[in-house]
């Protein structure tokens, strides 16, 4: 089976809007919710997730023909862990100030939903660089959110852009959106809105409300004065 | 059979990787933990950072080492790191229970010293490295001195595990301002700094946090202890002469 441009474009780009990982899937949002007060932090945590899946989707689908499946999810852990350590050592020795910031948030990518999601449904089943491309593409995805999130936590929370001064003097800071919770609700606002364009997404009503079947209940005069 | 070696090829694999990834990039880590460092020093002298300016500012410095048990000042192996002297029993000792006040347990023999010096060997101001328990571990700072030895230039804390929000606030800028200026001893040659609860009476007194007594009582004890004579004290009174001496 040979990948063509457009499977590999639809591998890429698919899962920014069609199949997003935090906004369909709902995947990875504690670290969505973490680092995305400022831009410089949120794009090297985007970088550090993204070359994480993409490449552990990589070594999982060159060696899935030889994991024994009753192990396979320790083995992924392996691998995955190990790029976790190799991107927080690389990110402690060229972006330090960053890296100070985004302190544990590096580290946790290796339980990151997204990541091990990735090599469990793609990588398993499909050749190395389709699964690469997959995970380029899972990592766009999660990282175009969290851009996203960043841009508006940090335009509207504290009127900076990259850390510098935009927004008029007039304009009062909205401490809110520096609070974690904010992200809540950008996170669902962006679902709504990509929902809206994207019909197909809109999941049915598992538990529709339904209206009383029973009585009231009539209480006594006499009880109710007792 | 496969689910030994298969595992085990992909460890070893991961590890190689790792710990070659590990080893190259060690030096930069180095270099940024140790340019960490200078920052803190340099913005506890009450020094404006400024990129390219540390690496200057630093040239400036005479670093001297204090060996607290003779009070004399002493040479030490270029790589010499007091913190990591406090671990070897043959570099630190036990302190006495009633002189531990700032709950150090072992302290180093011997600390250094960051001295500023001018031309004519007067020195500017010196920067002293602070440590004590708080509330919930061990702060770890520096106070800077001006040069009378005795005002506060400021002090700087770079390691601390104390509640965010209220011993936490250590580090806030404004509370750290109010220290400049603040004297140590009193006319007796005694530490009388003190943090307490509330406002400042006086110079020798620093507002409390609120809702932080226990880690203001730390910071108290730590400045006493290390700027008393168990540790830097002594050698701060002699500091003046051994600049102008070298």
């Amino acid at each position: 089976m040979k990948l063509t441009g457009k499977e590999a474009r639809k591998l890429l780009f698919d899962p920014i809007v069609e199949n997003n990982p935090i906004a369909l899937q709902i995947l990875g949002i504690c670290s969505a919710l973490a680092v995305t007060v400022k831009m410089d932090v949120t794009l090297v945590m985007c970088a550090a997730l993204t070359t994480v899946v993409a490449f552990s989707n990589f070594f999982v689908s060159i060696i899935r023909h030889y994991i024994p499946d009753n192990i396979r999810i320790i083995v992924q852990m392996t691998i995955i862990s190990s790029l976790v350590i190799i991107v927080d050592e690389v990110l402690k020795a060229y972006v330090y100030e960053i890296s100070k910031q985004l302190s544990v948030f590096v580290g946790l990518i290796i339980t990151n939903c997204i990541v091990m999601g990735r090599a469990e449904a793609y990588a398993m089943k499909n050749p190395p660089i389709r699964s690469f491309l997959d995970g380029l593409g899972n990592g766009f995805g999660y990282s175009f959110i969290l851009i996203v999130v960043a841009f508006i936590r940090e335009l509207f929370g504290a009127g900076e852009f990259f850390g510098i001064p935009v927004m008029p003097e007039w304009y009062p800071v909205n401490n809110f959106l520096l609070l974690p919770p904010s992200s809540f609700i950008i996170i669902g606002l962006m679902i709504w809105v990509i929902r809206t364009y994207s019909t197909s997404q809109v999941e049915e009503n598992d538990n529709p409300l339904k209206a009383h079947t029973f009585k009231p209940l009539t209480v006594k005069k006499e009880a109710a004065d007792g | 059979m496969r689910n030994l070696i298969i595992p085990l090829l992909v460890c070893i694999a991961c590890a190689v990787v790792v710990s070659i990834t590990a080893v190259t990039v060690r030096t930069e880590q180095i270099a940024n933990v140790e340019n960490e460092k200078r920052n803190k020093i340099i913005s506890a002298a009450g020094i404006e950072i400024t990129e390219d300016k540390v690496e200057n500012e630093f040239k400036k410095i005479t670093t001297l080492y204090v060996d607290f048990r003779s009070n004399e000042f002493v040479s030490v192996e270029a790589k010499y790191d007091h913190l990591k002297a406090v671990l070897k029993s043959d570099l630190s000792e036990i302190v006495p229970k009633d002189k531990d006040i700032a709950i150090l347990k072992r302290r180093e023999n011997v600390g250094p010293i960051y001295v500023w010096a001018n031309e004519n060997k007067e020195v500017e101001r010196v920067v002293l490295p602070i440590r004590g328990y708080g509330l919930w571990g061990t702060l770890y700072g520096y106070l800077s001195l001006g040069s009378d030895l005795n005002s506060v230039n400021g002090i700087e804390f770079y390691d601390h595990k104390e509640t965010p929000g209220l011993g936490g606030e250590v580090v806030n800028e404004d509370w750290k301002a109010i220290w400049k200026g603040k004297l140590i001893y009193n006319q007796d040659g005694g530490v009388e700094l003190r943090v307490v609860k509330g406002a400042a009476k006086d110079e020798y007194q620093i507002d409390g946090l609120s809702g932080a007594t226990l880690t203001s009582n730390g910071v108290s004890n730590m400045i006493n202890y290390w700027l008393g004579d168990e540790a830097y004290g002594p050698a701060l009174k002699k500091i003046k002469e051994h600049i102008k001496n070298s």
